[in-house]
C-alpha cells in the first residue's frame, strides 16, 4: 500500500501517493487518473521510488486558482521536485500528464534522468484534431479512450454521491482551465520539443483513438531527437491501464539502461 | 404591470437527433422557410407595439432550432426603424462570448441613439451550450462576464479615450462613438437562472432580474433572494426590477388553449431544449457552490418535462382570457413581478396574431393601473 502525503508546494496543497524503493520516479497522471494506485504503479514500485501526486483540482489536491496555463503546471512540478529535494528523476507522464511532462522536459531536461511519455497530448499535429471529450457522454468517452472497455472499470467512480459528482466536476474544470481552447495542446510546445535532451521513450497504444499513433505518435517520435517509440498492440489511449505489466516492464528496462549509462 | 413581447424566433421542427443544440446539423435548416419565419416573427413583434405592448424582446442563442437569433442586435436594428414607442429589450448579449465586448457597447449605443433612447441592454453569460458553439472557455465565463460588463459600463459613462487593462480584455483607447442617448446609460437587465452570485451582482447595481421558463416556486424563491440582496445594498427593490418570462397561450376556451399549449409550448421544452447531457454542464461554468445546490435538488431536464407537471408547476400560462387573467394575478399580485416578458404561439402566423389581439383586448387592460408609470425610471442603472 502506498503512503499518502499532504505537501505544500509554494503554498499550493498537494496530495501525493508514494511507495517503492530505487531511483526516484515522478508519475504524472492523466484526466481521471488521480490517486489511482493500480497494477501499473505497483509494478513500477518494484524498481523505483514512485512519487504520484494529484494535479491541483484532481483527486485529493484542492483546486488552485492561480493555474491557468499548462506551463503553470510544469513550473508547479519543478517546484515539487525542489520541495522533495529530488535533483534528478525519471519522469513518466500519461496523456494529459504526458503533456505536462513534455513541457517540463522543454524547460529543464537536466532534471530528468529519463522521460517517458505514454500517449501524450499537448502538441498540434498536422492532419489531426483531437476528438472533443468535453462534449461526450461517458460511453462515448470510454469508447474513445479504451481499446478494452473493461479496463475503464478501474477508473469508474465509486458512487453517484454529491461528493463524488462534485469531485468529477472539479477535475473537469481543472482540466478545462488549461486545455479547453486550444483543446489539449499548447501551440508553442511542438517547436520547443527540439530542446528535450533527456533520453525519451514514447509508449503508444496501437488503437489510440484520441491521439492515434499515426499521425500523433509518429509526429512526437520525429520531433524529439533520438526518442524510442514502443507500440502496445492491445491498447487504446491508456496502455498503462490496458497493459500495465508490459508498459511498466518497458519503462523499467529503458530507465535501467539510462541508470547504467549514467 | 408592463407587458413586453418576447420572441425566441424558433425553427419549429421534429427530429430524432439527441440534441437540438450544437450538433443538430444545419443541413436541416431551410433558408427559404427561414425567410418566411423571420419576416412573420418581425411582423408579430411590430404588431405587438400596435396592440399596446410596452416593449419588444429579442435574445441571443447559437447553433440550435430553439431560437434562431445568433445576433439579437441585428433583429433589434430592424425593430428600431419599424417601431416608434416600444422599448427594445435585448435579453441579452452574451458578454463572455465576445472576443471584443467593446463591440457590444458600440452596437447598443448605435441602437439607443437611432431609437431615441428606447433600448434596454440585457447582459447575459450565454447558456451552457453556447460554450460549445463558440469555443470560449467555460471556466472563464463568470470572470469574463464581470470584466466585460465593467468595460461596457465604463465606456458608456466615462469620457474617452481611456485605457483598459483587464485580464481578458485590453485596450489602449476606449472611446466608442456614438455614446448612448440614455443617461447615464441604457437600462441593463440580467436574465439569469438564479445563481446566487448573479442575484447579488444584479441587485447591487439595481439591474432588473429576469427569470425565464422557470417554475413558480423557484421564481418566488429567487425573487425573495433578490429583494433581500437589494435590502442588504440599502434600498427596496422596485417592482420593475422583477421581471418574468412565462409562455402564454390564450384562446376562446380553456380546452382549446390547453390543446395549443400542449403542442406548441411543450415543443419549446421537449424539443427546443433537448440537449446532449454534456452540453448542459460544461466544466467550470458553475461555481462549485452552485453545482452543489443543483445536485442537492436536481431540476428536471426540460426534455423530460411532461405537460401535466409543467402545468402544475406554473412553467406556462394557458386558458381563456378569463383564466389567463386569473393565472396572471399570481404573477402580478403574489410574486409582484412588474414586467411580463412573454411571447405567445399559435398554430400559424395568422392565429398567433389573433391570439396576441385577444390578449391585448381581454387580458392586458385588466393590469394597467400603472399605465402612466415609466418602468425604466431609476432602475437598470
Amino acid at each position: 500500500m502506498p503512503a499518502s502525503h499532504e505537501l505544500s508546494v509554494r503554498g499550493t496543497p498537494v496530495q501525493m501517493l508514494q511507495d517503492g524503493s530505487g531511483p526516484p520516479l515522478l508519475f504524472l497522471h492523466g484526466a481521471g487518473g488521480a490517486g489511482r494506485w493500480l497494477a501499473f504503479q505497483e509494478r513500477l514500485a518494484k524498481d523505483f521510488s514512485v512519487y504520484f501526486p494529484s494535479h491541483p483540482g484532481h483527486g485529493g489536491s484542492p483546486a488552485a486558482e492561480w493555474i491557468e496555463h499548462i506551463s503553470d503546471l510544469a513550473f508547479h512540478y519543478l517546484d515539487l521536485l525542489d520541495e522533495l529535494d529530488l535533483e534528478r528523476v525519471h519522469l513518466v507522464g500519461a496523456s494529459f500528464g504526458g503533456w505536462i511532462a513534455a513541457e517540463i522536459a522543454t524547460m529543464a531536461s537536466h532534471r530528468l534522468a529519463s522521460l517517458v511519455l505514454i500517449d501524450p497530448v499537448g502538441i498540434r499535429v498536422d492532419g489531426w484534431i483531437y476528438p472533443f471529450l468535453f462534449g461526450m457522454d461517458i460511453p462515448e468517452i470510454v469508447t474513445t479512450i479504451f481499446q478494452n472497455p473493461m479496463a475503464a472499470l478501474a477508473l469508474a467512480p465509486p458512487d453517484q454521491s454529491v461528493e463524488t459528482l462534485a469531485l468529477q466536476y472539479r477535475q473537469g474544470a481543472a482540466l478545462a482551465r488549461v486545455s479547453w481552447n486550444p483543446y489539449l495542446y499548447n501551440p508553442l510546445l511542438r517547436r520547443r520539443l527540439g530542446r528535450i535532451s533527456a533520453p525519451t521513450l514514447l509508449c503508444w497504444g496501437a488503437h489510440d483513438k484520441l491521439a492515434p499513433l499515426a499521425p500523433c505518435g509518429e509526429t512526437w517520435a520525429r520531433e524529439i531527437a533520438g526518442a524510442r517509440l514502443r507500440v502496445f498492440d492491445e491498447s487504446g489511449h491508456v496502455p498503462h491501464l490496458e497493459e500495465p505489466d508490459a508498459v511498466a516492464e518497458a519503462i523499467g528496462e529503458f530507465c535501467r539502461l539510462r541508470e547504467g549509462a549514467a | 404591470m408592463k407587458f413586453y413581447y418576447f420572441h425566441l424566433m424558433p425553427y419549429y421542427m421534429d427530429h430524432d437527433a439527441p440534441s437540438s443544440w450544437v450538433t443538430l446539423s444545419n443541413r436541416l435548416y431551410d433558408p427559404a422557410l427561414g425567410h418566411t419565419l423571420y419576416n412573420q416573427y418581425l411582423d408579430q413583434l411590430e404588431y405587438a407595439e400596435r396592440l399596446g405592448w410596452d416593449g419588444l424582446c429579442v435574445n441571443e442563442h447559437h447553433q440550435n432550432c430553439y431560437g434562431t437569433m445568433p445576433s439579437p442586435n441585428v433583429m433589434a436594428a430592424m425593430l428600431v426603424r419599424r417601431t416608434t414607442t416600444a422599448k427594445i429589450a435585448i435579453l441579452g448579449n452574451g458578454l463572455p462570448l465576445r472576443e471584443n465586448p467593446l463591440r457590444i457597447a458600440e452596437e447598443i449605443a448605435m441602437l439607443d441613439v437611432a431609437s431615441g433612447g428606447r433600448v434596454i441592454s440585457g447582459f447575459v453569460r450565454g447558456i451552457s451550450a453556447e460554450y460549445f458553439s463558440t469555443g470560449v472557455n467555460p471556466t472563464q465565463s463568470r470572470d469574463r462576464f464581470y470584466e466585460a460588463a465593467e468595460l461596457i459600463l465604463r465606456s458608456w459613462t466615462e469620457e474617452g479615450p481611456f485605457p483598459f487593462d483587464g485580464r481578458f480584455y485590453r485596450y489602449h483607447y476606449v472611446n466608442p462613438w456614438p455614446r448612448p442617448i440614455q443617461k447615464p446609460h441604457p437600462p441593463v437587465w440580467c436574465p439569469s437562472q438564479g445563481s446566487s452570485e448573479t442575484v447579488e451582482w444584479a441587485a447591487k447595481r439595481r439591474f432588473p432580474y429576469l427569470m425565464v421558463f422557470t417554475p413558480i416556486k423557484r421564481i418566488a424563491q429567487i425573487y425573495g433572494e433578490y429583494r433581500e440582496a437589494c435590502e442588504r445594498n440599502g434600498y427596496k427593490a422596485s417592482r420593475y426590477q422583477l421581471t418574468v418570462n412565462v409562455p402564454i397561450v390564450v384562446a376562446e376556451s380553456d380546452a382549446k388553449a390547453r390543446e395549443l399549449a400542449k403542442k406548441h409550448v411543450m415543443w419549446v421544452f421537449n424539443t427546443g431544449l433537448r440537449m446532449h447531457p454534456p452540453f448542459w454542464r460544461p466544466p467550470g461554468y458553475m461555481t462549485e457552490a452552485s453545482l452543489r445546490r443543483v445536485l442537492a435538488n436536481p431540476p428536471k431536464l426540460p426534455s423530460e418535462l411532461e405537460f401535466e407537471e409543467a402545468d402544475r408547476e406554473g412553467y406556462l400560462i394557458y386558458g381563456s382570457a378569463a383564466t389567463v387573467r386569473d393565472k396572471l394575478r399570481v404573477f402580478s399580485d403574489e410574486l409582484k413581478a412588474g414586467i411580463l416578458c412573454s411571447g405567445m404561439t399559435g398554430p400559424s402566423h395568422e392565429e398567433t396574431l389573433e391570439m396576441m389581439q385577444r390578449f391585448s383586448e381581454e387580458v392586458m387592460p385588466h393590469f394597467r393601473e400603472d399605465a402612466n408609470v415609466d418602468e425604466t425610471a431609476g432602475v437598470g442603472r
